[in-house]
């Protein structure tokens, strides 16, 4: 065993050596560039906590953590609210359990880039699909991308991308329910929907905490959709679009990783407050 | 105790390769390929071209990729070059220029030692921070030793290429101009006359909008030709080159009052907040819209019907404007850089001149120029291009000021400033005196 453990180490290197690459040197170099004023990619100059103070200062960026939060609350409810429906139903199905499981998960393959270049043709006020179809029966065009709907707009392909990825983590969850729970549950005399209610989500419950921990962490990270389908305009701006915004396009970079530092702080908070509030004892069959 | 000393043996192998790898990336940035170039050029001193000479692989990075209407004469010209040059493999990798990713890509190729041989790219202020970092090769040289390849330029095309520091980095290809774009037929069809000034834009702008075609069609978020033009005409020339740093000039914010006019007459497409160009560009190509604001490269793009049926005119002076109405937005804005890595490189340096060479000649300018409908930088006749890219031409000759886009005046993030304050001001929630004085503000926040 002692000899095993070197042999362990030495093979775990390699993939520590990447993360530190790939992963946290980025880090500590955003969090060294976070005190500098850069103009693009060769000047730079020390400036302590401007970039923090302007951080607190910066409407943007508070429009851009609301605009955030609330397709987060999005997620939390119709991401892992559909996904939780959609693996109830498809467990109580005996048959073609299986085709179901790939038709929800597939979204889950496609990029997400492709998906929005999708919606934006959907959604074109001139062109698109939504648009063609109101006009097939005669009601005027909507504008789907105004600035009051933007925002829904652009949940609902982040929202529908991922649903399968949840959906299967409830299913695998729920198939490792034993069956004599719910052939007990049967003796009593239950229904379905209290056996759902009752049995199933309670017994899953820490694969729900877990999940919803994902959402919230994975909801931090949405930008290609807000990227293509508006760019950030009426309304739709998040950190992630932000941030690369303010790094790239104005090749800011410093005050770019001052917004990714915010970012890895925000979504810490927010996972821990995540953990805190679905606290809950730990299941074991 | 001895097959401990094995591990620590071979754990030290290991770091010694990453070691290695990492050590070989950093000797490559400062000095690159000397070493490398050793072991692949033969210990033979340039043989005169009598044996077969060693396969040299170039990478030229441009833009005349994708929808690029130079994109097949462009490739055609790298394929002369090779069939001239068999041992010389050209990797013609391009990125579209519809969107600021290609700027990310160039900026992070060059900075981190992965600059292509050639790279396609702007001038100006984009290349400022390569070329003063010493990235590319001034050109000077090259060009006086190269009588012939020199002569072929227009001294003109030469002279706009010239960067701040008064050397030529870049070697011009095709030039552009910008301008408003009409679709006559539209305008025929609803009797009304050229927008050539700022009555007869109002005009046709009503007019069309109560007949629900777009009158003009640009984007809010990517409204850099509208702020170019509407900059430009409100504060003229010399007005738009001081850019922001020396205080505002009060002309400025007339740039985004006439913005808000066009925008409260109904000009713009409704969904312009959430377009982008290349959205913009289809209402205009598909006939939805019956102008737009965009450069020569746009044309190639456009269905052959919108194509045959426009022209292009100077953007009208804004009310209260100094410009002339005869000042438009163009100039040799790019042309090829030539690495420093690339002619440090014994091995590449004659094929990468040769192949600079090769695409800047008066035969390829041409080739370029008939395609993309660019005004070429050699004196050549360009054959075979709509009546539009004529009227272009026509335009930039007779026009009393070339001038340099207003995005080359300011910093990145000024220019982004200015352009999310576009939907701002046009509905009414920012003046445009706010406009400009939150860009200054930025500006000023960035050359501290």
């Amino acid at each position: 065993m002692k000899g095993d453990r070197k042999y362990i180490f030495m093979f775990l290197l390699p993939s520590a050596v990447l993360m530190a690459v790939f992963l946290y040197y980025p880090f500590f170099k955003s969090l060294y560039l976070s005190f500098y004023r850069t103009k693009g990619f060769f000047d730079k100059k020390f400036i302590g906590w401007d970039n923090y103070s302007r951080l607190f200062s910066d409407k943007l960026l508070g429009a851009a953590t609301l605009h955030t939060l609330e397709i987060m609350l999005f997620v939390i409810i119709f991401q892992v609210g559909i996904a939780l429906v959609l693996a109830v139903l498809v467990e109580s199905i005996g048959r073609l359990q299986n085709f179901y499981r790939s038709v929800f998960f597939f979204p889950v393959v496609i990029s997400g880039t492709a998906i929005s270049l999708l919606f934006v043709l959907f959604y074109n006020y001139n062109f698109g699909l939504l648009n063609g179809i109101l006009a097939n029966f005669g009601i005027e065009k909507v504008l789907w991308l105004s600035e009051s709907n933007a925002l829904a707009a652009v949940s609902i392909p982040t929202v529908w991308h991922y649903v399968g990825f949840y959906f299967i983590l409830f299913l695998t969850a729920m198939s490792k329910i034993p069956s004599d729970y719910y052939e007990a549950a049967k003796l009593e005399g239950i229904n379905a929907f209290k056996r759902t209610t009752m049995l199933t989500i309670p017994l899953i419950m820490s694969d729900i905490k877990v999940v919803i921990t994902l959402a919230i962490t994975g909801t931090l990270k949405v930008f290609e959709f807000v990227w293509v389908i508006t760019s950030g305009q009426n309304g739709t701006e998040v950190l992630g679009t932000y941030m690369y915004k303010k790094a790239m396009v104005d090749q800011n970079f410093g005050y770019g990783s001052t917004i990714a530092i915010y970012m890895v702080v925000f979504g810490v908070l927010l996972a821990l407050l995540a953990n805190r509030l679905l606290k809950r004892e730990e299941i074991t069959y | 105790m001895k097959r401990s000393s094995l591990v620590l043996l071979s754990i030290m192998l290991v770091f010694s390769m990453f070691l290695a790898a990492c050590g070989n990336k950093s000797a490559n940035n400062p000095a690159p390929a000397e070493p490398t170039n050793n072991s692949a050029a033969t210990t033979e001193p340039q043989p005169e071209e009598t044996k077969a000479p060693d396969p040299v692989k170039l990478r030229v990075f441009s833009t005349f990729g994708g929808t690029d209407a130079a994109r097949e004469a462009f490739q055609g010209v790298i394929d002369e070059f090779t069939a001239k040059y068999p041992h010389v493999t050209v990797e013609n990798d391009t990125l579209s220029a519809n969107d600021d990713g290609f700027r990310t890509k160039v900026n992070t190729d060059m900075t981190s030692g992965n600059e292509p041989d050639l790279l396609f790219y702007f001038i100006g202020t984009d290349a400022e921070c390569f070329v003063n970092a010493g990235k590319v090769v001034p050109l000077n040289e090259i060009l006086d030793a190269n009588a012939e390849w020199k002569n072929g330029f227009i001294p003109d095309a030469l002279k706009l290429a010239t960067q701040k520091d008064g050397n030529i980095y870049a070697a011009p290809l095709t030039g552009y101009y910008e301008g408003l774009f009409v679709n006559k037929k539209i305008f025929e069809d609803n009797g009304l006359e050229l927008p050539t000034d700022w009555d007869k834009l109002t005009t046709a702008v009503k007019t069309l909008s109560a007949k629900g075609i777009i009158p003009l069609s640009v984007p809010f978020d990517q409204s850099h030709y509208l702020i170019e033009h509407t900059i430009l005409s409100a504060a003229g020339p010399e007005g738009q080159n001081k850019g922001l740093l020396d205080g505002i000039d009060p002309n400025w914010e007339k740039a985004y009052a006439a913005m808000k006019e066009l925008y409260d007459l109904g000009a713009f497409p409704k969904d312009a907040a959430t377009i982008d160009l290349g959205m913009s560009g289809n209402y205009y190509s598909e006939g939805l819209a019956a102008m737009t604001l965009e450069g020569s490269w746009a044309v190639g793009s456009w269905t052959e019907e919108t194509r045959n049926n426009s022209t292009v005119i100077p953007f009208p002076t804004v009310p209260g404007g100094v410009g002339s109405g005869n000042d438009i937005i163009g100039g040799f804005g790019s042309g090829f850089y030539l690495s420093k890595a690339a002619y440090d490189n014994a091995a590449k340096k004659d094929a990468v001149v040769e192949l600079l060479k090769h695409l800047t000649s008066p035969a390829s300018i041409q080739k370029i120029a008939s395609a993309n409908g660019g005004t070429p930088a050699a004196d050549v006749e360009v054959t075979g291009l709509a009546q539009v890219a004529l009227d272009g031409f026509a335009m930039a000759a007779k026009a009393n000021v070339i001038s340099a886009p207003v995005d080359s005046k300011v910093a990145p993030e000024t220019f982004s400033d200015l352009r999310a304050s576009v939907q701002q001001v046009v509905t009414g929630k920012k003046t445009p005196t706010q406009a400009i004085e939150s860009a200054k503000k930025v500006e000023d926040a960035n050359k501290k």
